[in-house]
């Protein structure tokens, strides 16, 4: 593999249901794979893109959103690699959970931060933009 | 990948649930049905066996510390076999290695001593 890894756009769409879930942690591994990132940050990627397909899920059930769509999107550049995931499940009001174990929904969040660098939530006007970013080199 | 769910009673009438692939958001619930059944048995200590697990989520830990909660309430015990490191990691970044009582072989979660 090339150490000169060109910038490359990887982009899957699956429907917002339990059962496609695997599918974008396992896509999300064969990308991440393709960098120069260790096996233990492969594995945080994974789970992070399963985390935050899984709250999409859980979000598009509480709205009642049967036809909601995942868009998992990367950006693949040599020292780091940027994750989209984009869900049209609806609005995802402040405060209000998904209807899930609060300690669940907790220990997905505190999961997202402690295994990506950076993560940012950017409401939609159909659903939700979570961007984050890991580095290559770092922990 | 593909998800595995197994209740074993072992010899000393202790019962396991052995999990086999991934863990998540679809094949919890299969987990908290199987423990649902043995609590409404009444069974106050059993095992959960991920040395098979590929993958676990926030899902499937959601549903262990739900057990745990609630095999605790009527003092009994829910014990772990996982000798993966990979699946270890999880409990200990979110902490909750500190929470259940992880063993890393079958003899050594049998010979756990009951909690109070």
């Amino acid at each position: 593999m090339s150490s000169n890894i060109a910038p490359a756009q990887v982009e899957l769409t699956i429907p917002c249901q339990p059962e496609y879930v695997a599918v974008a942690r396992l896509a999300m591994s064969g990308i991440a794979s393709r960098m120069h990132f260790t096996y233990e940050q492969i594995e945080d990627l994974r789970l992070a893109v399963g985390e935050l397909c899984t709250l999409s899920v859980e979000w598009a059930n509480k709205n009642n959103r049967q036809e909601a769509r995942i868009v998992l999107r990367t950006e693949i550049s040599s020292n780091k690699l940027t994750v989209d995931i984009l869900d049209t499940a609806g609005p995802r009001h402040c405060g209000e959970g998904t209807g899930r174990d609060v300690e669940e929904e907790n220990l997905a969040q505190l999961l997202i931060t402690l295994l990506v660098d950076e993560a940012e939530v950017i409401p939609q006007p159909d659903g939700t933009l979570v961007r984050m970013v890991k580095y290559v080199g770092q922990r | 990948m593909n998800f595995k769910i197994e209740t074993q009673t072992l010899e000393d009438n202790l019962p396991v649930i052995r999990l086999g692939g991934e863990v998540d958001v679809y094949t919890a619930p299969q987990l908290k049905q199987a423990m649902i059944a043995l609590l409404e048995k009444g069974v106050k200590r059993f095992i959960v066996d991920l040395t098979n697990v590929e993958y676990l989520d926030s899902t499937a830990l959601g549903v262990l510390i739900g057990g745990l909660k609630r095999i605790r309430e009527v003092g009994g015990n829910l014990l772990l076999i996982c000798p993966s490191a990979r699946i270890r990691r999880v409990f200990e970044i979110t902490g909750l290695d500190k929470v259940f009582d992880m063993h890393n072989s079958e003899d050594e979660a049998k010979k756990a001593p009951e909690k109070e």
